[in-house]
């Protein structure tokens, strides 16, 4: 402005010929800037805005009112402790878990303890059992809200009980009444699972600790009630609708030390003799009866159940047996558990398809710390693993979301640089809305020429969401002819989420739960990435009536064995499986009068059905009803707990007196190793939200009568509710701003021309 | 030299201006466009895309016949054909059928009339198959779009009209208005 005043009156526009062109660019730079500055302000829309300042996590202690554990900074020195101690035997394809809790209570009350933990997702929970003093009671499995019936029922005569049930398929709750002062109770759950064998290496994980889920904040307001249907959606249209069952107490690592201690022994008997045995993220102690045999120990005894265990072994010879094949007896049936690894073959004669690969990493809070660096490690691998005649995106999310490039560009090195160093500089912090970026990755634009590459989408995060019901719907919705490859990081990563996730987009899910694996990993990950081994798999029995598990047999990639459960009218004949490697057929046929004796393979076969049944009822192949119906009916015939089922033990013999009052304690649980608990729970002074007026008797108030306890809850099926589109244009927007500007500049004009006539 | 900035802001004002009518340009247009593929499909009874290049195509049309609203509903709910049209959601059934019929369709545009039609209207819906089915609007409530409490495969035959809440607002929002239908039956 000040160049404009020294421009003499007289002689306005000869003179600055060569300056309106400079002024031109520099204005119109301004004006762009104006404008965009403009835009930024307005985008940030008040509704978003305004929910941010409240905490985007909702815990125990926030939904449920009646049941409040209130933290104080001294710890939980009162409340109840509990131990864990897990022994898992594996035999040939199968590990039979018995996980020991311990619960004791040093307070002058009698306790409720209610205790939420991770167990694998293909785990089929089948014992319950309490010990109390030298009387051991076992428990019976019921239809979920009739076993929460005699759990009350018992709770409120004073007789101890316990009750599991499941919250997610790989979440269980144990919750035990009665436990008088300074009692001690023991609860022993067992379950089966099946081995996993990836290559020669086969392994099994053991979950220790729920990590936090980032459940989406739900916004219910109401203009007008229907008339029939009164309060219309208020509850159901909670997308966690479970969100108090599955949020427990976590601690703060920097003010209490960690709690829960773990012991874990495995007595491994592969079937074959052993080659080396490698527990990933705890130090073990390795004895060798025989050459069949090893007994590991935790190397430094028990400890804080912070991080998942996980164990790996391969044999001895340098291939591992490439067919597998178990059965076991029960009741009048058979069932059959098959295992085999297709024969590799060179792909070097044939050119791979040209892929289109998609990656997705999550940034939210839940991955600050150690999760971020290996998300980014793992990315950043992935990204040098590209070959020149690859395309790509990058597609980063927290509670937002950016798309680097608009479409998929060509893997050469100046968009690979550009997609490292966008890369590098994330941040982990906000929330976790991962059905976007899942619908993002799946847009898949088949139209524009590319529908010849592979399409594959790599999707980096712990998982860390209540809503995973909307990501599979999402999924199923969109998944088209891309393949999912979920990577699940950090210690804790949400298994069910990601085994879900891989299998409804027909890929694979890959841990990566160290720096030091995510080399390894995601080596693994591309060669499967660059290879699909197997496909168009189908299995025939030759002489008897077979039900099958999986039913659709998904592609296999290098080193994956398919795995086959069955259950047959009678043992005879043989099995013969059938698929394409490449673009040759491959056959193998296994006579059953091989196999060899198995345990648990029924439950483990019970186990898939009831998953494949929750999978129909995502994909709408069966109405929820049907699926629930077949759930039960497997559930109740094979003892296993589910969503609709749970295991109830009752102590005949009544132990509080009466007139004492039962109180509730929730057992808080670690945060996962590597977890930064700033950036999940936001600040730490904010934390514990605990309402004021009950501070005053922190000492009493840390446990809480029973009669005051939640309400029981209802059986709660997984949310199916539709998710709606955006459906604003900024069309208004633009039109206003754009008017504004007309206006101003015409002020301007006429500014121009009072100046100009003026003497 | 002022007289050039002004010329300037007014250039980018008539931008800016002309993007946001272009949106709605667009939107009127490609409604006539729709119109006509849409009586091609009832007549042919094969989906007809409205122009050789698009992603989608009309599936249904909305009539108000108090506030002579009419639309034509596109398969889909993607950004892109909601630029044209209102879009049928995703795993929602048609018309007709059991369940929650879901229509979803910008505020600004296409769906403006909600914030004019009173309970106790009624809403023609016609199926690409030529079948009409009538409405009666019995309420509305406003949820956030990841809550919207519908659940698609519930008993009873019901149709939601879903845009982006509030209507005055200027920028996009999590909120979303929905209004809630019953089927009378089928119009001869």
């Amino acid at each position: 402005m000040t160049i404009c005043g020294e421009i003499q009156p007289d002689r306005p526009w000869r003179l600055s010929r060569k300056m309106r062109v400079i002024l031109f660019f520099a204005f119109e730079g301004a004006a762009a800037l104006l404008i965009g500055f403009a835009a930024l302000f307005l985008s940030f829309e008040p509704g978003w805005s305004a929910e941010r300042a409240q905490p985007a996590f909702l815990k125990a202690s926030d939904a449920r009112s009646g049941s409040l554990l209130l933290k104080t900074e001294d710890g939980y020195a009162d409340a109840s402790r509990l131990g864990i101690d897990v022994d898992l035997a594996v035999s040939g394809p199968t590990v039979r878990a018995r996980v020991t809790q311990i619960f004791r209570n040093p307070t002058q009350n009698w306790v409720e303890a209610v205790y939420v933990y991770p167990l694998p997702s293909g785990g089929a929970v089948d014992t319950l059992k309490m010990v109390v003093g030298d009387r051991v009671i076992v428990g019976d499995i019921k239809e979920r809200q009739q076993a929460r019936l005699i759990y009350e029922q018992a709770a409120r005569n004073g007789q101890k009980a316990a009750l599991t049930e499941q919250e997610r398929p790989n979440i269980f709750t144990n919750s035990v009444a009665n436990i008088g002062p300074g009692e001690t109770v023991l609860v022993q759950i067992e379950y089966q699972e099946p081995v996993q064998q990836n290559g020669h290496e086969f392994s099994l994980r053991l979950p220790m600790v729920v990590g936090p889920r980032y459940n989406p904040a739900p916004v219910v307001q109401s203009v007008d009630f229907r008339p029939d249907g009164g309060g219309w959606g208020a509850i159901k249209s909670d997308p966690v609708p479970d969100r108090d069952r599955i949020s427990p107490q976590v601690l703060d690592p920097a003010t209490n030390a960690p709690v829960n201690p773990t012991s874990i022994t495995v007595r491994l008997q592969a079937g074959f003799a052993l080659g080396e045995v490698k527990s990933h993220h705890h130090a073990i102690k390795t004895e060798s009866p025989d050459g069949n045999t090893r007994i590991i120990k935790l190397a430094e005894g028990p400890v804080p159940a912070d991080r998942d265990f996980e164990l790996t072994w391969k044999p001895a010879a340098e291939k591992a047996p490439s067919v597998g094949l178990f059965r076991e007896h029960v009741g009048d049936s058979d069932y059959l558990l098959a295992f085999v690894t297709p024969p590799s073959v060179e792909q070097s004669e044939k050119k791979p398809l040209p892929r289109e690969v998609i990656f997705v990493i999550d940034n939210s809070g839940s991955m600050g710390g150690v999760s971020i660096i290996q998300a980014k490690a793992s990315l950043i691998y992935a990204l040098g693993r590209l070959q020149p005649g690859d395309r790509f995106n990058v597609i980063r999310f927290d509670h937002t979301m950016d798309v680097l490039f608009p479409t998929s560009v060509p893997a050469d090195r100046e968009h690979v640089g550009q997609a490292t160093s966008f890369v590098g500089a994330l941040q982990a912090n906000g929330g976790t809305e991962m059905v976007p970026a899942m619908r993002a990755a799946l847009s898949d634009n088949a139209n524009l020429g590319d529908a010849n590459y592979v399409r594959q989408v790599v999707f980096l995060t712990d998982g860390a969401i209540g809503n995973e019901q909307q990501l599979f719907e999402t999924i199923n919705a969109l998944r088209g002819r891309s393949r999912i490859f979920m990577v699940g990081i950090g210690s804790a990563p949400n298994t069910h989420l990601m085994t879900r996730a891989a299998e409804l987009g027909r890929g694979t899910f890959t841990h990566i739960g160290s720096v030091e694996q995510v080399e390894e990993r995601m080596r693994g990950l591309f060669a499967k990435l660059e290879n699909p081994v197997v496909t168009n798999l189908t299995a025939k029995f030759s002489d008897t009536a077979a039900d099958i598990t999986p039913s659709a047999i998904p592609d296999l990639y290098r080193d994956e064995p398919l795995i086959l459960a069955a259950r047959l009218d009678k043992l005879s004949g043989s099995v013969e499986i059938k698929g394409r490697i490449g673009d040759r057929p491959w056959v193998v046929t296994l006579p059953l009068a091989n196999s060899a004796e198995g345990k648990g393979l029924s439950k483990l076969w019970a186990r898939r059905k009831i998953a494949d049944a929750e999978v129909a009822r995502t994909t709408r192949q069966a109405t929820p009803d049907e699926a629930d119906k077949t759930i039960l009916a497997l559930a109740l015939e094979h003892q296993l707990v589910t969503r609709l089922t749970s295991l109830v033990a009752v102590d005949k013999t009544p132990s509080r007196p009466e007139g004492e009052p039962l109180k509730v304690t929730e057992l808080p649980i670690n945060l996962p190793a590597g977890w930064d608990f700033e950036k999940v729970f936001g600040e730490r002074q904010r934390l514990p939200v605990t309402p004021t007026e009950r501070r005053a008797d922190a000492g009493e108030a840390k446990v809480q009568v029973a009669a005051l306890k939640r309400p029981v809850p209802a059986v709660t099926a997984a949310p199916s509710t539709v998710q709606l589109p955006k459906t604003a244009t900024d069309a208004e927007l633009r039109m206003i701003l754009g008017v504004i500007l007309i206006i101003f500049s015409c002020g301007l004009f006429a500014f121009n021309r009072r100046q100009a006539l003026l003497p | 030299m002022r007289r050039g900035i002004a010329l300037l802001l007014a250039l980018a004002g008539l931008v800016l201006f002309g993007q946001g009518g272009y949106i709605h340009a667009k939107a009127l247009l490609a409604q006539v466009l729709l119109e006509r593929a849409f009586t091609e499909t009832i007549a042919t009874g094969r989906a007809t895309k409205p122009w050789s290049w698009a992603d989608t195509w009309p599936v249904a049309r909305i009539e108000v016949k108090r506030i002579h609203a009419r639309t034509i509903v596109l398969a889909g709910s993607s950004g892109q054909a909601l630029a044209f049209g209102p879009g049928h959601v995703e795993n929602t059934p048609e018309a007709g059928e059991r369940g929650v019929t879901v229509y979803s369709a910008h505020r600004d545009t296409h769906f403006r009339f909600l914030q004019d039609i009173v309970i106790g209207d009624e809403i023609d819906v016609t199926r690409s198959d030529g079948k009409t089915f009538r409405y009666r609007a019995d309420s509305t409530s406003v949820v956030r779009f990841d809550a919207s409490g519908i659940d698609a495969l519930g008993d009873g035959h019901e149709l939601v009209l879903s845009t982006c809440w509030p209507f005055e607002a200027l920028t996009p929002g999590p909120d979303r208005y929905l209004l809630h239908a019953t089927l009378i039956g089928p119009v001869p």
